[in-house]
């Protein structure tokens, strides 16, 4: 940190095609000329959002924002604001978008600089406690926007016009789903928020909701507005205790200020919401299985139609959207439809939320414009693979998601593109995989959670997973036959088209991709009993080389006496003693043990 | 009937008059992250150095507050410290012996602990 000065310079598309990259040219060399070069620290960023105002950069501290500069503006600014502390007023813009704060205090990190915090925006730089940090951060401000200027059609046709869609993992058009909802006829109406988040691995809704409870409950109000609805209901899993904790508190605060309850804001307009806890099955996020359990009934899927924006929640139409997309509505309001839309790709708006996890030097919780590609997220803000191991697959959409291989890496993260490429966006679970990892074996990790979590109502779903979980295990132990792959394929794409919700509609995706993609891992496993990661136990074995000069530490820590020898003489390794826990392995310090 | 927009905007005034009076313009504002996942990496600890040294030990002119996780997940526990007109800090994988340290050096003395910092 000994520089004085952060310049994030955006390197979005907007401001690529208006020549920003001559500006960083001109910057690094007007810094060498001053000797600044050491005491200015320069940050590419993703889009920032402001492209009709390009090339843009941002000057921190201050957070001082220059736009449309050509190539003499950077001498003046390194003069003038750099070197004599005066930010320049004639080419300053002022733009506050609700995201911009996040940046004042993260953007001129190298990891959270290339992302863009539209959902996540107040999280990690507010009290989630206090409503007075949400409220002095704007909040609460489109919902008084939308009571005072718009109309529910209004609402619907803003949020129809940004393209947002949902981010639950279907990404149906969220504006779409309002106006089927909106214009039902009924005596009564829902809106329920899906924090279900049962995806092994993921966890962006729970830090959405920890970190910043209130948005949440201002886009429910906002939803609840627009469709005519005065109940909402927040279903979350009681796995979640503390994002419960802080959701309980947000809504006392909000009903004590006169946002929750009735005569919303001084109008006319009532509106409450109120938690459910669920006992944290995956189906119970499926729609209509949620929707049963919140009713008190055993939580099981049933076939759509009717959907739930016709008929859900006892019967009456219910609005149904995810944490995350809720928590973009406020900004959609409040910056508005026509700037939303310019952010991400044709089809998809906006920016994404994604749990890195896995073989990744920066694990996280990210959040990007659409259209960011995976090798973006994986190298640049992922920083990469650890310990200079080979990259082999990232997955997305957990168990209804599929493994891209290296040759999809510049695959941009939109719903579109994710399917065609053979996975899907899915909630947000993203997990880089590197050569240590056994496809086989990871296929048959997510397989194994859909079969346990599968509710049983329909055959496909039940017995295709566990017949498909039987195979991949066999696989897996090396007692693989000719006509797995083939097996397995035709029971995966049976269970995709019988089965009754998404389920088992997705659950064979992460074994048709690895096959699709790393069938050559699979057929080792079968016909040459080999996994080349070293995962699988039962086709790893280890043996004793020349390099052992027979110091007896093997022999010493092998728990099933598998290891024989004299001392200074080469040891052995009894295979059918050997339980392949590799402790020998890890042990010699001769590297005079290899495993195969 | 006042429109909604002002009554927000009344209550929006109201709410930074309350953070002001909590101290927020003191000269360094720190924000610890207490998420579940900040929790688990041990920030309570680390959030009990920072209370105890503004309430017990009269440590003046620091603003301190939670914060949510803003996704460091293997940097955590994350703590920042914010002083108008300067870079923002931000510290990772604080403990207890660090945030006991960071308010010795960096907070009484203006020292920003670079090996800590996450870049
Ligand atoms: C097995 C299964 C699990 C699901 N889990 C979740 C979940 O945890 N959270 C969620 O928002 N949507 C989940 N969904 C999707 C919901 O059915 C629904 O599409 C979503 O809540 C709609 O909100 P959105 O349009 O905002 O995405 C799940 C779907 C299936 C089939």
């Amino acid at each position: 940190m000994a520089y004085e000065y952060a310049i994030t310079i955006c390197d979005g598309t907007g401001c690529i095609q208006k020549g920003v990259r001559n500006l960083r040219q001109a910057l690094d060399d007007e810094l060498a000329k001053h000797q600044l070069t050491d005491k200015v620290k320069i940050n590419l960023s993703g889009c920032l959002g402001m492209c009709d105002k390009g090339p843009v950069i941002v000057v921190n501290p201050g957070y001082t924002i220059y736009g449309n500069l050509v190539k003499d503006d950077i001498t003046e600014i390194v003069t003038e604001h750099l070197i004599k502390g005066n930010p320049i007023a004639r080419l300053a813009i002022q733009e506050d978008f609700m995201y911009n704060r996040f940046f004042r205090v993260f953007g001129d990190a190298k990891f959270f600089g290339k992302q863009m915090r539209i959902a996540l925006r107040n999280c990690g730089i507010i009290d989630p406690d206090s409503i007075d940090d949400y409220l002095a951060l704007r909040g609460y401000e489109a919902l008084a926007k939308v009571l005072t200027d718009m109309t529910p059609a209004d609402v619907v046709e803003e949020v129809k016009k940004s393209g947002l869609r949902g981010r639950g993992g279907a990404g149906f058009p969220t504006g779409l789903k309002w106006d089927f909802t909106a214009k039902q006829q009924a005596n009564e109406k829902f809106v329920i928020c899906n924090a279900d988040e049962g995806d092994p691995g993921a966890f962006m809704d729970r830090s959405a909701i920890e970190g910043d409870p209130h948005t949440v409950l201002e886009g429910m109000i906002i939803g609840g507005y627009a469709i005519g609805a005065k109940k909402g209901m927040i279903y979350i899993r009681a796995e979640y205790p503390l994002a419960i904790k802080r959701l309980e508190k947000a809504i006392k605060q909000a009903r004590a200020n006169g946002l929750l309850g009735n005569n919303i804001l001084e109008t006319d307009f009532n509106f409450d919401i109120e938690i459910r806890l669920g006992a944290g099955a995956f189906v119970c996020g499926e729609e209509t299985a949620l929707i049963r359990s919140i009713e008190g009934r055993r939580g099981m899927p049933r076939p759509r139609p009717p959907y739930p924006s016709v008929s859900g929640l006892f019967g009456k139409p219910t609005l149904i959207n995810n944490v995350e997309t809720w928590a973009n509505i406020p900004v959609v309001i409040m910056d508005g439809a026509e700037w939303f839309k310019t952010i991400g790709t044709e089809k998809s708006k906006g920016t994404k939320v994604f749990a890195l996890a896995g073989k990744v030097v920066n694990t996280g919780l990210i959040e990007v414009p659409m259209g960011t590609t995976l090798r973006q997220i994986v190298y640049d803000i992922g920083g990469g693979i650890p310990n200079g191991k080979q990259f082999k697959a990232v997955q997305t959409g957990g168990p209804s998601g599929g493994c891209l291989p290296a040759d999809y890496l510049d695959t941009p993260v939109d719903y579109e593109s994710l399917a065609k490429a053979g996975s899907i966006m899915g909630s947000g679970g993203m997990i880089v995989i590197d050569e240590d990892s056994c496809m086989v074996d990871i296929a048959k990790f997510f397989l194994e959670f859909t079969q346990n979590e599968s509710c049983g109502k329909c055959t496909p779903c039940r017995e295709g997973t566990r017949r498909m979980f039987e195979i991949l295990t066999r696989i897996t132990e090396g007692k693989g036959k000719a006509g797995d792959i083939e097996n397995l394929q035709r029971l995966g794409n049976m269970i995709i088209k019988s089965s009754l919700c998404g389920l088992g509609q997705s659950a064979p995706n992460p074994v048709l991709s690895t096959i699709k993609n790393f069938r050559e891992e699979y057929e080792e496993h079968i016909h040459n009993k080999k996994c080349r990661a070293g995962v699988c136990a039962n086709l790893i074995s280890y043996t004793i080389t020349d390099k052992c000069i027979g110091c007896g530490a093997c022999k010493r820590v092998c728990p099933t006496n598998a290891i024989t020898g004299s001392a200074k003489n080469k040891h052995t390794i009894n295979q059918d003693k050997c339980v392949k826990c590799g402790m020998c392995f890890e042990t010699c310090k001769f590297d005079a043990i290899t495993k195969l | 009937m006042a429109k909604a927009l002002d009554v927000i905007k009344k209550k929006r005034a109201e709410a930074v008059g309350k953070i002001i009076s909590k101290g927020y313009l003191s000269t360094k504002r720190v924000y610890v992250g207490m998420a579940t996942c900040e929790i688990a990496a041990g920030s309570e600890e680390v959030m009990e150095v920072f209370r105890d040294a503004v309430k017990q030990k009269g440590l003046t002119d620091v603003y301190l507050s939670q914060k949510g996780c803003a996704g460091r997940c293997n940097l955590e526990p994350t703590v920042e410290v914010i002083e108008q007109g300067k870079n923002p800090v931000r510290y990772g994988q604080v403990d207890k012996q660090k945030a006991a340290e960071i308010i010795e050096r960096h907070i009484k003395n203006g020292e920003v602990i670079e090996e800590w910092v996450i870049d």
